[in-house]
This record gives structure tokens, sequence and C-alpha cells, in this order.
């Protein structure tokens, strides 16, 4: 299944960029989840409906004007309707193009499925990518700012007045790296099926 | 697999592109006016609060209209200008490490700053990013950028160990070196168009 045993970013390892750049905060990290699903979905059942109408030669050329369309629309939708989360995630919305995870599903499914198939199997895959992201910007915005979703908690919590301070290195990329990297250790640890022989 | 005429594929190609350019227009269009909007807001939200008022985005329109007039400065009346009561409110933007940097400052009538705010496009978080806090904005309030008796504009500055008496010096942020030489330049170079209203007291 999409989110877990083929879980586009822990093991098939696609979307990195994305990740680290737009998880230090949950909100604009829901957000881009939210857009990434919406692309990959419609842009699956968008190719999938046209692929016997698609000549092989140009199919690559074809998948990426769907997927840029989509993609500046789903761009101007965000700065009228969601302004200030459009200007937190900047080009990253814009870079939705360049993701592996949906050019991928694009020609490795919807190019030789049905568009009801390939719209869940967008779907799974989007979902697949906003779980890491959920799990890393939870973690990076309550390290590393002491909120959640803007909430102050550990203001309200009272351990600044502890001596509690917020470690820098979680809103910084490395540290999603390294937080991604746990994961997929984690993933492969529990399921032997992951495992390279 | 089926082969297609070179005749079909660029057909086929104009088509699409056809579609997707129509498509495109549309949206754009009619989303336009929600973004300006939106874009003015920003602004006048930014604004409002170098004058030391926290609006959101549903009153900021309204605090905007009662409290802020807009106005020209100096004999081209090419520099714009916000008033709130005596506060002159003065906008600056400059070049960050990453991209566009921008702020608006808040002087009283003898030009000490009252309040400012700043924002930026594609600052590190946590490092250069830090200038949007509120935390940074507050470090400029009761800095000048004149001597004490207007004879000279003297730029504030963005430097390591600021000396908290001087009024002309603000602490960098440590790991944003690049944004913060962005904001010090930002500083001087647009504030100092402004020096010959600066240089005597209001």
């Amino acid at each position: 299944m999409p989110w877990s045993r083929q879980n586009p970013v822990t093991v098939q390892v696609l979307g990195v960029c994305s990740c680290l750049a737009v998880t230090a905060q949950l909100k604009p990290a829901v957000v881009m989840a939210a857009s990434v699903t919406a692309v990959v979905m419609l842009s699956n059942l968008v190719i999938s409906l046209l692929r016997h109408t698609i000549p092989p030669r140009i199919r690559i050329i074809v998948q990426l004007v769907v997927v840029a369309t989509l993609v500046v629309v789903t761009d101007q939708l965000l700065k009228a309707y969601a302004y200030d989360v459009s200007r937190q995630l900047s080009v990253y919305v814009g870079l939705i193009i360049t993701n592996c995870i949906v050019m991928g599903r694009l020609e490795a499914f919807a190019m030789t499925h049905g568009p009801w198939e390939s719209l869940l199997d967008g779907l799974g895959n989007g979902l697949g990518y906003a779980f890491i992201l959920v799990v890393l910007g939870v973690v990076r915005e309550l390290f590393g700012s002491g909120t959640l979703w803007g909430f102050p908690v550990a203001e309200r919590l009272g351990l600044y007045r502890l001596g509690y301070e917020n470690n820098g290195l979680f809103v910084m990329a490395p540290m999603a790296l390294i937080l991604m990297g746990l994961v997929i250790w984690l993933q492969r640890n529990s399921d032997s099926g992951l495992q390279e022989k | 697999m089926r082969s297609f005429s070179n005749r079909y594929i660029v057909l086929y190609a104009a088509a699409l592109v056809a579609v997707a350019a129509l498509l495109l227009t549309v949206v754009s269009v009619s989303l336009q006016p929600r973004q300006q909007h939106n874009r003015q807001l920003e602004t006048q939200r930014m604004i409002l609060k170098a004058a030391g008022i926290d609006a959101t985005p549903a009153d900021a329109g309204r605090l905007y209209a009662a409290h802020i007039r807009e106005v020209r400065l100096l004999e081209q009346d090419s520099l714009t200008a916000w008033m709130y009561g005596t506060s002159c409110i003065l906008p600056v933007r400059g070049n960050g490490l990453w991209g566009p940097i921008w702020g608006y400052i808040c002087f009283d009538r003898d030009w000490t700053v009252t309040g400012a705010v700043f924002d930026h496009q594609g600052e590190t978080p946590g490092l250069g990013g830090e200038i949007a806090t509120e935390a940074f904005a507050r470090r400029f309030i009761g800095k000048s950028c004149t001597d004490t008796s207007y004879t000279r504009f003297v730029p504030i500055v963005l430097t390591k160990h600021a000396d908290p008496a001087s009024r002309h010096e603000v602490d960098a942020i440590s790991g944003g070196t690049m944004t913060s030489n962005g904001v010090t330049a930002m500083l001087r170079d647009c504030l100092s168009k402004y020096q010959d209203c600066m240089l005597h007291e209001r």
C-alpha cells in the first residue's frame, strides 16, 4: 500500500527535497501535503483519461505540461485563498512540478491504468507523502519553535521558566534529513520485508 | 504500442498547450482581484504593525483607513511615507541572502524609532528568517538615523556586540550575518533618501 510498504518518501525515497524544505512548521507542511495530494490525484486522472491518445514519443512532455498547469493553478488558488501560508511555502509550491513522486506515478501507473484506479493511486501516494510531512512538521515545530500549528505549547506549559530553550537545529534542513532517516530506520527495522537481503 | 504520425504528434502538442494556456489565463484573470486585495491587506497590516497596532486580515482595511494617511515627501514628491498621528512611517526594501527583504519603520516627531517591522521572501528559518520576528523588530525601538543635533545622517547598523547605549547600533542575528548585512544596507540606502526631512526636528 502506498502509505506504508510503498511509501513514496520512506521506501522509494522520492520527493525528499520538499520534505526538508517545508516541514519547519506544521501548518505549511499540511498545506503542502494537501497541494501535492491534489496535484498527483488530478494529474493521474487526466493522464489516465488521455493515455490512449498520448503519442509515446512526447509522453514525458505531455505529462509535464499537465503537471505544470495543475501546479500553477494550485499556486494561484493558494495565493488567493490562503495568502499567509502561500507566502511561507514560497517557491516550494511551484517546485511540485519537479517532485519525482508526481512524474513517477504518471509514468509508472497512470499511463497503463484506468481513471478510477489512477485517482486512488494518486490519493494513496499523496497520503504517504502527507504522513511523513506531518510527522516531520510536528516534531520540528514542537522542538524547534516550541509551538504547534502556531499555538505556543512550550510557553503555556511554562517550560521557559524552568530554563528550557528551543533547539534551533530542529528548524534547519539537516535535522529534517536526520529525522527522516530515523523514520526510515524505524520502518525498515519493524518490517523485515523491506530489508535488503 | 500504436504508432502515431508526425502530423498527429504536432497537432496533439499544439492542442494540449492551447488548452493549458486557456485554463491558466482564466484562472489567473479570475483570481487576480483577490490576490491583489491580499497583497494590499498584507502591506496595510505591516504599516499598522510598525505604528504599534496589531491588525488581523479581517480588520486591517478598516483600521488602516481610520488611522493611516499616505503622504508624499520632499520637493519631487517622489518618496512615499505614511502618517499615523504625528508619527511617520517610512518604507525600506533591499536584498537579504536569498531574496528580497522589506520593512516599515515608524519614527516619532524627533525621528526616534518607535516601531519597526520586517519581512522576507526566502531567508533561512531560524537564522536570517528571524528578522520577521517581533523580538528582532523591538531591538530598533529608541534608535535614530541622525546625530543629536540633527546635523548629520547616521545610518542604523546591525553589528556584533552592539553597544546598548548607542543610538545607531542594533544587535545583529547570530547565524544570519548575510541577512543582517542586507538589513544594514537596506536601512542605509532607503532611509538616507529621507535625510533632508530628518535633519531638522519636526
